[in-house]
């Protein structure tokens, strides 16, 4: 003869087994994307260290030096200029602790600025010559420029403002790992 | 059911309450996919050189005698044009005061400032 006694209790053990299976079984089949936290920090470090590049460059050497060296190359626009820019900007981007081993940091630059008909034109300012862009994983960093007047050389011959009047110019730098 | 001991009915249930209810939370976490943004996405995103910048070079420009004109419309057509940044930047003065007015906005980040210093 079985003994009836305890059904309710029989019930909730059965029942309570049912409900942590289940439970076991969503949990486990949820989807979970796990997102490294560090993914993008080389992005940043690059980005900073262009923007601090930049920053230095953009800095006048004397309080009383009429223009920063940055804006001296752009307003200058010739090879010696561009080549001063490139030689400066890659020995603050690839100086390393290591006076030997430099980092392999490289870049290019355009001045953008807004030509006759209100839109924005640019040029290359700066592309060297035994390497390009070929989609390597690059940021971009800007720098806004003034100008008294100018350009030098190379005027670029659709810019809204006159030679002699004061502009804005905003160059930006790709800047990739090689 | 006869002679069934009726007591402790709370206690069964509670138990069934709980264990509903860590169900249900169950059943809302397998809804919830997670997607991550990194930490360094909201670095990225935070225009802290921008505004830096932009903020320089309007003092710059304050200091050049060149906050209207050709540089300022420059600035705010490149801005929105290179950037997606709308920028505005305003000059007025009272008697002995002079005010400066910046303000800033990408979509994801706002900054708006009054710099005022006195008049020498």
């Amino acid at each position: 003869m079985v003994d009836d006694g305890g059904q309710l209790y029989t019930i909730e053990g059965i029942s309570a087994g049912i409900l942590m299976l289940v439970t076991a079984y969503l949990v486990i089949s949820s989807t979970t994307v796990l997102t490294p936290q560090d993914v993008h920090i080389t992005d940043v470090q690059l980005e900073q260290l262009g923007n601090d590049a930049l920053a230095m460059l953009d800095t006048r050497d004397y309080y009383d030096d009429p223009r920063s060296p940055l804006q001296e190359y752009i307003f200058q626009n010739d090879t010696i200029n561009k080549e001063y820019f490139a030689e400066n900007f890659t020995l603050y981007c690839n100086s390393t602790t290591n006076a030997v081993k430099k980092d392999k940091l490289r870049f290019n630059a355009t001045i953008h600025y807004i030509n006759s008909m209100n839109k924005v034109s640019s040029y290359v300012y700066y592309k060297p010559d035994d390497y390009d862009y070929y989609r390597e994983n690059a940021v971009k960093v800007s720098r806004w420029i003034y100008l008294e007047k100018g350009p030098l050389n190379d005027y670029p011959s659709d810019i809204r403002t006159g030679p002699n009047d004061p502009k804005m110019v905003l160059m930006e730098v790709l800047l990739w790992r090689a | 059911m006869a002679g069934l001991n009726d007591d402790g009915q709370w206690i069964i249930l509670m138990g069934f309450v709980v264990s509903i209810i860590i169900f249900i939370l169950a059943l809302v976490a397998s809804q919830s996919t997670l997607v991550g943004k990194t930490t360094s996405e909201s670095v990225m995103e935070f225009s802290k050189t921008e505004i830096q910048d932009l903020r320089a070079e309007v003092m710059y420009l304050k200091d050049k005698q060149q906050l209207h004109g050709d540089p300022i419309d420059d600035l705010k057509d490149l801005s929105m044009q290179r950037k997606a940044t709308a920028v505005e930047i305003n000059k007025w003065t009272d008697p002995n005061r002079v005010y400066i007015f910046i303000h800033f906005n990408d979509g994801i980040t706002i900054y708006s400032e009054i710099n005022d210093e006195e008049i020498i």
